[in-house]
Order: structure tokens, then sequence, then C-alpha cells
């Protein structure tokens, strides 16, 4: 049988199966708004740590990241720093998060900083900010889609029909079941990338080399600038390697369905081991990628698009079983992270925008069709977005990842109490501050003096917060003893203070 | 905060409060140190000499990225 026959065939099995779950998490679900935004605040361990990896771990990191080996070398191993920070986050401040949203009743981040700040205005610019850099991920992951099954289909099936299918079939089981089917889908899809990216790397470096060892001695024989820093195009500078281990780990915890996850959790302590445990997942899947992306340099110098480095050395020298299996992989690894940005962009316009300004009262069964009407205007925003745009999609890509950025300050001031509070002026000073300095240092000025220019827009957000909120009104005292109060309660008895006090 | 009720923030939340807590901090952050410019750089940027046939910024890397989790989960474990 071809080739192309069986990978498309996986594909569609695969299709048809997260359909189902859809269906099937249609038919648990009730008319709840915490049980449609937030999996009724009862997400366990397994469930938790699958969706979060399966989130964290997008097209880019199955497909770019065997070509940013391919291209720059081993300085992309770098991926470990920013994996194990992302865990660390979800422990030190997930667990606030969570303690937060259950005893206040949050569903956004931006219900969380309004409620600290006293601010509308922080809401609102919260929620812009988290849609708008993260709307950029579904285009990223559409195109990723609209890519694999072109590839997987020997071209038969082009790359604008590939991403409106399979941007159908997302959005058609998120509108059924809300964040249960995202939740059950991401378990299958977060279980199939890391068998798949396992499997591919270590059967395509035994067809190649005779095994990883010789891989690695033939590229250190034949390309010993991959094997070194900075690489060989000069990319992994100091500067780059810092500021990549910072804005790839709290530029995504800080993204919506990052936070709206720490929510959805059953207890602080299941974040806790989740953030504990989940970087032995995340550092791991690129241990065959720096199988792919080295051996592919070596067997298949000179690919134009280094990110198509996978799928070719597949079609090229594996089975067609394993070709499917992978491709069907890398479909689960766009898809996962696309759902969750669908719901998470969902789940903040519904609340923070329709039901906050435009109708407040309605039922929650409103609130839900809401939603569901949402996503598909958002499919068909990235749609659009995914098959007009070219050139400008590298810039927008950098842009995004070091949006959500901006809004490490503010969370930082609600979780972390302080002697003198972050107050509003101070964190919408801060926002504007790190726009600007992110728009100068990615686009106009781009990675001065080496740094990347996500850390310079930290830096300044930080500065200015800090310097504005000397200068501001706190916020209420009793709305900071409220809070505050409840993260110093948390952190002394854990969830027994929570659950004895929240609803 | 002194009103009745107000909680009193003498203790930082940036800093642990158990001794279990700074031996997991002080061990996390020496070993992302390891991991970060200028060390990585100083001490790792160099093919030889090999560790079990893998180059030895490649296993460097990994040997500290296995220890920086084995902190995070014997954190976990001695707070639980």
């Amino acid at each position: 049988m071809e080739p192309w026959i069986v990978s498309t065939g996986l594909i569609v099995a695969y299709l048809l199966f997260t359909i189902g779950v859809g269906v099937v998490s249609n038919r648990k679900l009730t008319v709840d708004v915490e049980d449609f935004f937030l999996y009724g605040r009862k997400a366990g361990f397994v469930v938790l740590y699958l969706t979060v990896v399966a989130t964290y771990h997008s097209a880019f990191a199955f497909l770019g990241s065997g070509g940013f080996f391919y291209t720059h070398g081993i300085g992309f191993w770098d991926a470990g720093t920013w994996t194990i920070l992302a865990g660390a986050s979800t422990w030190i401040l997930g667990t606030r998060v969570w303690a937060l949203g259950k005893r206040f009743g949050y569903i956004t981040p931006a219900d969380m900083l309004a409620d600290f700040y006293e601010s509308e205005a922080v809401r609102v610019v919260t929620a812009l900010v988290s849609v708008i850099f993260t709307i950029l991920y579904i285009q990223v992951q559409a195109q990723g889609l609209g890519y694999i099954i072109n590839v997987a289909t020997g071209d038969r099936i082009s790359f604008e029909a590939g991403t409106m299918i399979l941007l159908v079939v997302a959005a058609a089981y998120v509108m059924a079941g809300g964040i249960r089917a995202v939740y059950w889908t991401d378990v299958l899809q977060g279980v199939w990338m890391y068998i798949a990216l396992w499997v591919g790397g270590l059967v395509l470096a035994h067809e190649l080399f005779g095994g990883p060892v010789e891989l690695w001695r033939q590229v250190a024989a034949q390309r010993p600038d991959l094997l070194t820093l900075p690489g060989p195009r000069g990319f992994f500078r100091p500067g780059m390697w810092f500021g990549m281990s910072i804005v790839l780990s709290f530029g995504i915890v800080f993204q919506p369905h990052i936070l709206i996850r720490y929510y959805s959790a059953v207890s602080g302590r299941t974040l806790k081991w989740l953030g504990a445990t989940t970087p032995i997942y995340l550092m791991t899947i690129y241990v065959p990628a720096a199988l792919v992306g080295l051996g592919g340099a070596i067997a298949l110098p000179g690919l134009d698009v280094p990110d198509r480095i996978f799928p070719e050395l597949l079609f090229r020298f594996s089975p067609a079983w394993l070709t499917g299996i992978v491709l069907a992989g890398a479909t689960a690894a766009a898809m996962s992270t696309l759902d969750s940005i669908l719901h998470a962009n969902m789940t903040v316009l519904t609340r923070d925008v329709y039901q906050r300004y435009l109708v407040r009262d309605a039922s929650q069964h409103h609130y839900i069709t809401v939603g569901r009407i949402i996503v598909l205007a958002l499919l068909l925003i990235g749609y659009v977005l995914s098959v007009t745009s070219g050139q400008l999609l590298v810039v927008l890509v950098s842009l995004s990842g070091a949006g959500a950025l901006q809004l490490m300050p503010a969370v930082l001031g609600v979780c972390f109490p302080t002697r003198r509070p972050f107050t509003r002026t101070g964190v919408l000073s801060g926002i504007a501050a790190g726009l600007v300095t992110l728009y100068v240092t990615l686009i106009v000025l781009p990675h001065p003096l080496g740094l990347h220019g996500g850390v310079w827009s930290l830096l300044a957000n930080v500065f200015v917060t800090i310097i504005a909120s000397r200068l501001s009104r706190p916020p209420s005292a009793d709305t900071v003893s409220r809070i505050h109060g409840t993260i110093e309660r948390f952190v002394e008895e854990g969830d027994a203070a929570i659950n004895r006090t929240a609803g | 905060m002194g009103r009745p009720g107000a909680v009193s923030h003498t203790r930082s939340h940036y800093l642990p409060r158990t001794r279990d807590g700074w031996i997991a901090l002080v061990a996390f952050l020496v070993l992302f140190a390891l991991a970060e410019p200028p060390l990585v750089y100083l001490i790792a940027n160099r093919i030889n000499p090999w560790v079990l046939g893998t180059p030895f910024l490649y296993a460097y890397l990994l040997a500290d990225y296995t220890a920086l989790i084995g902190v995070l989960v014997w954190a976990a474990w001695r707070g639980r």
C-alpha cells in the first residue's frame, strides 16, 4: 500500500476518534459555565498532566524543533531550560492561581487581576493582551495542520483545504464538549505525539546510521559546527540562549490557556506534582527531536524548508505505517494546542467581554451558546489569517511568544504578597511600556546587544510597574487583605485553607 | 495592614520558609546557573570528552536537566 494512503488513513482515523470524544463529552456536559469552561474544577493528575504537556508542545515542537536542530545545531537543546522553568512555575505560581480561583470563583486570568487591582481597565487590557497574542497561535497551528495534511496526502489535498478540514474538526469538538472535550482529546494527543516522536526518531537513527551512537559520531565527524555553541549560523549566543529560556517558559505559562488550566485542577497538591513532573515529558521529547534534526543534517543536507526534515526523512527512509503514525502524531501536537487556545479565547471573550459588558444576567445555557458562536468566529479568523499571511508570520510569531510575558508583573503582584503592592496604574503603565519595548526590540531594532527582545520588554515592564506603583494609589486595604490573606493562609496551611472557605 | 483581620506580610513570599525549601531553592539555582550563560559556554561548550556515546555538551546538559527535575521531585516529595 502506498505511504500516502496509510498516512492519510491514520490521520482520518485519528480525526474520527477526536470527533467521537467530542460527542461523548457533550453527553456528559451539564449546563454549567464552570463545567464548560473549567471542567468543574475537578481535573485530576493524569488528565491535567497530559493536557498541559500536549498544550505546551505544539506543531512547532513536533516539526519545528527538528528544523531548529537541523539549522542551528545543538543549541536548541536549550529547550530543556525553558521546559523545566515552566514546570517550576506551575508549582510556585500555578498553585497560588488555583487557590485564588477556587476561593473567589475566578474563571479567567482577567477575573483575578481585575478583582485585586479593582479596575475594569485592567480586566479589558488583560483580556485583549490574552486574546490578541494567542490568536496568532491559532494561525500558526492552522498553518501547521494544513502543511501536515498536504504532505501526508502527497499534495492530493491542498494546504488551504487541509487547514479548513482540521480547523473545523477542532472547533467542532470544542463546541460540542467544551473543556471536557479538549482535555479528553489532549490525553490521547499527549500520549500519541510522545510515542510518535520517540519511535520515529529512533527508527530513523537506526535506519540511517545503525543507531544513535553512530549518528552522533557521524555528526561530529562531518558537521562538528552543529555540536557546539553558538552553532553554524551564530544564532545561539549567550543573550539569545538566556532570552529563549525566559520567553519560552514564562511567555507560555502566562498565556490564558495555561492559567485557565491552573483554575481547573482538583487541588493545589495536584498542581504541585504536575509542576515537579511535567518537565520529564516536556524535556525528553526533544531527545528524539535532536536525533531527527542533527541526523537529518547529515543524511539530507540542503533542505529549503528545514521544518520539513522529519516528514521528508520519514517518506524516504521509513515504512509507511511509521510515517502515518508520526504524521498523525504531528496532527495531534498541533490540534492539542489549537483546541486549547480556541477554548481559552472563547472563555475570555465570553466571560470578560460579552458577559461583563453586553449581556450581564443571562442563563448559563445562553453563555455556553455564545461561547460556541465565538469559537466559530475564531475558526474563521484563524483560517483567513493562515491562508493570507506570508512573511509577516515570522514577525507575528515572535511577537506573540513574548506578548503574554507582559502579564507577568501584574500576576506576580496578585500571587506574591509584598509590603507595597502593585497598583492598577502601575500594572497598566508597565504593560504599555512592555508592549512598546517589545515592538521596538523585536521589530524596529531586533534583539539589542544580542539579548532577546522579550527580555528587554519584560525588564521595561517591571521597571515601569514598580516606579508607577510607588507613585499611585494602591488597591484598598480590604481587597489586599482578602486576596493576599488567602495566599498567606494557603502557603501556611495548604489546600485545607482553601477547601474550608471555597464557594 | 494593621487593621483587625488584615494579614501581616512580615514573611517574604519570595523566600522559602523551611530548611527543605532553602535546600531546594539553592540547589535549583546552582543547577540552573550551570545551564545558562556564562557557565554553559565556559564549562561545557565542547564535543570531547564523549559521555556514553554522546558529545560532552549534550551529555552535560542532559545530566543537569535531570538533576533539576530531581530537585523538583525531591522538594515535592519532602513537602507532601
